[in-house]
């Protein structure tokens, strides 16, 4: 608004002496305020209070609950469950969209623009339509089983249930970030580029690895970190597909709140996860700075 | 060394290339010279292996290269987008074909230092390509395909983004440089002045056919279609009819060996000169180029015509000259009928009344 004010024609010196860096700098704060009251009080106060909260025993402090979930079998065959689950998942997701989009980047045609349009079209389904439709399909009596049932193969074992059936809706669910960014990646790589190397002696393998993939290197980080934040965070894949034990840290948190009732160790759970969150979470953020500071 | 055989290629079924053969020596520097379109770049391509043709044959030192892949050619070809790999240094780039062949890395290191310095990027190896102006990432795309030491190199005009100065000055140091190594290279522009200066012999392609195949000053004083004609240098085209033997170049008569039909009658502008008997016009604009003065001139039924000349001898505006061809270039249905030295004045009917 002031910065508006002082570059219409008609102002005094004075009116511009007035708007200096201290006004500009309120001015912005003021702009900013709302969020930032908003973050403080529903996001970092509770979170903090939260975290104060697990370190608290009968009014002291204390590292019990963090020493019982390390030390119990059971939540940390669930950690683990959910690291494997994120790590195997995201990794399979940018494998398969980069495969993907190097096919993207080097066909046209209709065939082309058909696997572009179904790798985005999991973008627009909610994960408890992807759910269902896995259950449906994959699941005991479900149509892949009864297609294979056609055509003689009768043992056939559902995915539905073990680890494979949430690894399937998460790859699924995945696909279409890496595909945009790692396609984007590879446009910046010229036709001339690839061209240079076929003619400089070097084949697919090594194109692959030389010259294309070090031009996305930085865009598969960045979606294997969201892709993976999103994966250890999920609820409704593993609580819909998932087998009963071990379960997915989103599930676990909710069944330890919800039906024990155990809200101390619901919390502690919560903030274990929320740590290896942030550990990915600054990966990511130190990426992007990088990039941006490293582009040129 | 290099024979290409009957090389034809079509896009989607227009055709690029059309039946094009012809034999580069070792050491030679062949320019394929033409307007853009012309298919001189599908070519490069096609000797490079990046491209397929779709008939004909190209032997390289004797051997059947038709089919090979890319990777498997003794060819090395200069992009004109240098094509330098953005995430690897000057040294990396340089020294990728090394790698590929599987060279140790002491070896490689040597032959890299080698090639930069002979480009005259000694101290460039550490560098981006995004810290390298223009000329000096083509001289490391340059020093990328030399230091793989290829049969045959190819440039798809590399010089074309560049600066005029630059492009001069880099067009020189290929020269000496090419000739140093006695490298065979196959250089596509549709820059005249740059293939001139280049080549040891230029391939005209026009869409692509190989108009003619021949050392620069040949084709500027002998061009052997109509197409290469007025391509290569400026003409004066005039199309007439010719009957028992006479013709009316710019309504004057001459008397011209030719067969009777239409011609076209192409004469180079400092091949005019001043005669009574020749072709009257008037001077519309005289134009000082410092060596040579141009003289642009309009006749009766307003046909063009140019005139270089000393400056000395360079007439007023608005001044009436009479011009006779030195020589002429006598084109019927593209292909050359004759090149006439001195044509003579037929006698203007009732001259001898």
């Amino acid at each position: 608004m002031i910065r508006f004010a002082t570059k219409s024609g008609g102002n005094t010196p004075g009116h511009l002496q007035r708007t200096g860096p201290g006004r500009e700098a309120l001015a912005g704060l003021a702009l900013v305020a709302l969020p930032v009251a908003m973050l403080l009080m529903l996001t970092l106060w509770p979170t903090v209070s939260m975290v104060i909260a697990t370190f608290t025993v009968d009014g002291h402090m204390s590292t019990s609950r963090y020493a019982y979930f390390f030390t119990d079998a059971y939540s940390l065959a669930n950690l683990r469950f959910t690291m494997v689950q994120g790590l195997v998942s995201a990794l399979s997701a940018l494998a398969i969209s980069f495969g993907i989009a190097l096919y993207l980047r080097f066909s046209a045609g209709r065939i082309a623009t058909m696997i572009h349009a179904l790798s985005l079209f999991p973008l627009f389904v909610p994960s408890i339509i992807i759910s269902y439709a896995l259950v449906r399909f994959l699941g005991p009596n479900g149509l892949f089983q009864l297609l294979l049932e056609q055509v003689g193969f009768t043992h056939y074992r559902t995915p539905y249930l073990t680890p494979v059936g949430p690894f399937l809706a998460f790859v699924w669910e995945a696909l279409p970030l890496p595909v945009l960014v790692i396609s984007a990646g590879l446009t910046q790589v010229s036709d001339h580029a690839v061209e240079a190397a076929r003619d400089l002696g070097a084949g697919p393998i090594r194109i692959l690895w030389e010259v294309l993939l070090p031009q996305v290197r930085r865009s598969l980080l960045i979606a294997f970190a969201l892709i993976f934040l999103g994966i250890i965070g999920a609820y409704t894949v593993p609580y819909m597909l998932g087998p009963a034990a071990p379960e997915m840290m989103g599930v676990f948190m909710q069944r330890t709140l919800g039906n024990l009732h155990d809200a101390d160790a619901a919390q502690v759970q919560a903030v274990v996860l929320m740590v290896i969150s942030s550990v990915v979470g600054g990966f990511y953020i130190a990426t992007m700075l990088k990039s941006q500071g490293g582009e040129r | 060394m290099l024979q290409i055989d009957t090389i034809s290629k079509a896009f989607a079924g227009t055709p690029a290339v059309r039946e094009v053969s012809f034999t580069v020596e070792r050491g030679e520097l062949v320019c394929l010279l033409g307007p853009s379109g012309c298919g001189k770049s599908t070519l490069l391509r096609v000797i490079s292996g990046l491209t397929d043709a779709d008939s004909g044959s190209i032997r390289i030192e004797g051997a059947d290269m038709t089919r090979a892949a890319a990777n498997r050619r003794p060819t090395a070809m200069v992009f004109q987008s240098h094509a330098l790999w953005s995430h690897m240094t000057v040294a990396q780039n340089v020294g990728f074909g090394l790698r590929v062949r599987g060279l140790p890395k002491a070896e490689i290191a040597e032959k890299v230092g080698a090639v930069l310095d002979l480009v005259g990027l000694s101290s460039y190896g550490k560098r981006l390509p995004a810290e390298l102006s223009g000329g000096q990432a083509q001289r490391v795309a340059l020093a990328r395909c030399l230091v793989v030491e290829p049969k045959v190199l190819l440039m798809d005009e590399p010089f074309s983004a560049l600066d005029a100065h630059l492009r001069k000055s880099l067009r020189e140091e290929l020269k000496s440089l090419q000739r140093r190594l006695d490298l065979t290279t196959i250089f596509v522009t549709h820059d005249q002045e740059e293939a001139m200066e280049l080549a040891d012999r230029i391939v005209v392609m026009q869409a692509g056919r190989l108009e003619q195949f021949a050392a620069p000053g040949s084709l500027y004083r002998n061009p052997q279609t109509l197409g290469v004609a007025q391509f290569i240098g400026a003409m004066n085209t005039c199309t007439t009819a010719v009957a028992q033997g006479q013709a009316n170049w710019y309504g004057t008569p001459l008397r011209l060996a030719l067969p009777d039909g239409e011609a076209a009658l192409l004469c180079r502008p400092e091949d005019l000169f001043q005669d009574p008997q020749g072709a009257r016009a008037r001077v519309t604009r005289v134009i000082d180029l410092g060596p040579v003065t141009k003289v642009s001139l309009m006749t009766a039924d307003g046909d063009l015509l140019t005139w270089t000349c000393p400056r000395e001898a360079a007439p007023d505006v608005d001044a009436e000259i009479t011009l006779m061809p030195r020589r002429l270039h006598a084109f019927r249905d593209g292909a050359l009928l004759s090149l006439i030295e001195r044509p003579e004045p037929a006698l203007r009917e009732g001259a001898l009344a």
